[in-house]
């Protein structure tokens, strides 16, 4: 071994062996301070928690008090938003249609493990139908149209994509949705007599009055979330994950693997619809480098991965936190530094957290709850 | 009556030719060994049997259905039911999630559907694993995951299990427990056919044997008759007469 290799080597063990000491004690403190907060609060809210369970446990997953309290600290953050963050409604607007992307991504890659790099194709998808039928039909063509249709149309190309790839295993499903939105961005500009191209095409806004808009889109994205969350918690849910974990045991419990992966994604199909129609009228408008780029994609995925993929909430808490920190907290550093410091993140949750963020915090204020659950 | 026949049953693999015309049958009720020396092409039987892999040529006919180019899901839901070699239960599942999965109805509609808690309890109890329901199965000792597959195969409520090398890796009282527990699956109307190394278990366990060598049937009867066949002896047991006898 050269001179170089061995420095080489003694700096990675250094490396490491900080890194470890760093995180042990940084554990043990925050364990200590959290603890001895955490658990008399727990012991307050558990009797709550414990109703809670009753009711809805079962459908919902059990909570212990802690949990409780960042679900409802959430939701009535969400809910009085427009109350104490005026100057925020946009990033919130945004975060949440964003929310409905990266639980859409997750429902399908998340939980069956067959990773789609190309969800951004059918957000777009519903943008581009919303758009055309007002630009080519009638520009005053109702909601109650509009969004069935982008919806449907969005189920329809998901199937398009999943029906000749989803019986594939190994990377190709992947390969099918990468290509796909590659040929979609493509296709936006080469049919630009219909889509105006890279300008795109002008769609009204819902509602000029932001709260009323911000709400509009708030609870289309707490209705999908609860959606998900009890279908992910369902049987069907079960068995996405088993087809991740160990599809051949899926076919031998007799359940049709391609059949689930096929409901996956009409599962995430319907969300993506929703997303993107949103997506249009909140932007008032759609156009190739807002809906249908890659990188939009990678995006949603990076949103789930900070979250924590298969779980629903965690890809809803990172779709806002990814949002927050693009559009509000990292603003000041710029606009390469800002996605430098972004993907940085990613990559470091992907490294060393890799069950995501909001995963590991409900998992310590479960622990916090000790053996109850 | 004949439960699953296996009819000129070929399987190549490119030039290889793993199973090569052959052809038997499992009557209802019995237990029927499938033996044969390493490569001989008995699991080969059981992925052909289960749709793993498509066969070259011939039928496999199930309760008198043709079920050679049926999906293995499809099979499964027939009746047929197969243990595998390999242990391959899902780690981030509870032993009692592992075997609901197997309860569960092939409908994307359902969202409550898989067994009760009493009737897992009671696969479970068929194999001795009923306190181990709230276990991960990355915590159980070997014999116990081997249990656990056996556990998730009766969840299916199979008319036929097949089992792939049930006694790998147990030892003699865990054997005969086994052994036991097999037998009370056969008076609860299951047949089975098992593939198995472990000679002095399986002679003792099974009805009638067919031996396999090198793709083709060797030999087929009664287990006291094969352990005499010279040509068997031959091909196979050589080494191991002295372990049966």
């Amino acid at each position: 071994m050269s001179d170089r290799e061995q420095t080489g080597r003694g700096i990675g063990r250094l490396v490491g062996r900080a890194e470890s000491v760093l995180r042990d004690t940084l554990l043990a403190q925050g364990a200590g301070v959290v603890g001895a907060v955490g658990r008399p609060a727990e012991r307050l809210l558990w009797p709550v928690a414990e109703r809670y369970n009753r009711r809805l446990g079962e459908r919902f997953g059990e909570v212990t008090g802690l949990q409780l309290l960042l679900l409802v600290v959430a939701f009535g953050g969400l809910v009085t938003a427009p109350l104490w963050g005026q100057d925020y409604l946009r990033p919130l607007t945004l975060g949440a249609v964003w929310a409905v992307f990266a639980m859409g991504w997750d429902i399908q890659s998340g939980y069956t493990g067959y990773i789609s790099f190309g969800h951004s194709a059918l957000s777009g998808a519903a943008g581009y139908t919303t758009g055309l039928l007002v630009l080519h039909l009638n520009p005053g063509l109702s909601l109650f149209v509009t969004v069935p249709l982008s919806i449907l149309v969005t189920t329809v190309l998901g199937l398009a994509i999943a029906v000749p790839s989803l019986r594939l295993r190994g990377p190709y499903f992947s390969l099918v949705t990468f290509v796909t939105v590659l040929l979609f961005y493509r296709l936006t500009k080469a049919l630009s007599e219909w889509t105006n191209g890279l300008r795109g095409i002008r769609v009204d806004v819902f509602t000029y009055d932001l709260t009323l808009q911000y709400y509009m889109v708030v609870v289309s994205m707490l209705a999908v979330a609860a959606t998900l969350t009890y279908v992910g918690r369902s049987d069907v849910g079960t068995v996405l994950v088993a087809i991740r974990e160990n599809e051949d045991a899926v076919s031998a419990a007799g359940l049709d693997p391609t059949k689930f992966k096929l409901w996956s994604f009409v599962l995430s199909a319907v969300p993506m619809g929703i997303g993107g129609v949103l997506l249009a009228h909140v932007n008032a408008g759609v156009d190739p480098q807002t809906f249908v780029i890659v990188d939009n994609s990678i995006q949603m995925i990076a949103m789930a991965v900070i979250g924590g993929m298969s779980s629903i909430l965690g890809p809803l808490g990172g779709a806002f936190l990814f949002v927050g920190l693009r559009d509000v907290f990292l603003v000041g550093l710029g606009e390469e530094l800002r996605w430098l410091a972004l993907w940085l993140l990613v990559l470091l949750v992907l490294v060393f957290a890799r069950d995501g963020l909001f995963r590991l915090l409900w998992r310590a204020l479960g622990a916090l709850g000790g053996d109850r659950r | 009556m004949t439960l699953l026949s296996v009819e000129d049953l070929t399987k190549q693999f490119g030039g290889l030719v793993a199973v090569d015309d052959l052809s038997f049958g499992v009557e209802s009720g019995e237990i029927l060994g499938l033996i044969g020396p390493n490569g001989s092409g008995k699991t080969t039987v059981f992925n052909c049997i289960m749709s793993i892999y498509q066969v070259t040529g011939g039928t496999v006919r199930f309760d008198g259905t043709d079920i050679t180019d049926d999906k293995t899901h499809e099979i499964v839901n027939r009746g047929l039911s197969r243990v595998s070699q390999e242990s391959n239960p899902i780690g981030s599942m509870t032993v009692r999630e592992n075997i609901e999965l197997f309860t569960f109805p092939n409908s994307i509609r359902s969202l409550d559907g898989g067994a009760s808690d009493e009737a897992i309890a009671s696969y479970a109890a068929q194999v001795d694993i009923e306190d181990a329901l709230d276990d991960d199965p990355g915590s159980l000792p070997h014999a116990d995951v081997r249990r656990l597959e056996i556990a998730k195969a009766l969840a299916t409520e199979p008319d036929l299990l097949l089992l792939d090398e049930p006694f790998a890796g147990l030892n003699q009282t865990e054997v005969r427990r086994l052994s036991e527990q097999f037998e009370s699956f056969r008076e609860q109307g299951i047949t089975m056919v098992v593939v198995d190394h472990n000679m002095r278990g399986l002679m003792d366990l099974v009805d009638r044997v067919v031996v396999l060598h090198n793709g083709q049937k060797l030999a087929s009867g009664d287990p006291a008759d094969i352990v005499g066949d010279e040509r068997v002896q031959d091909a196979y047991l050589a080494g191991e007469v002295s372990a049966v006898q």
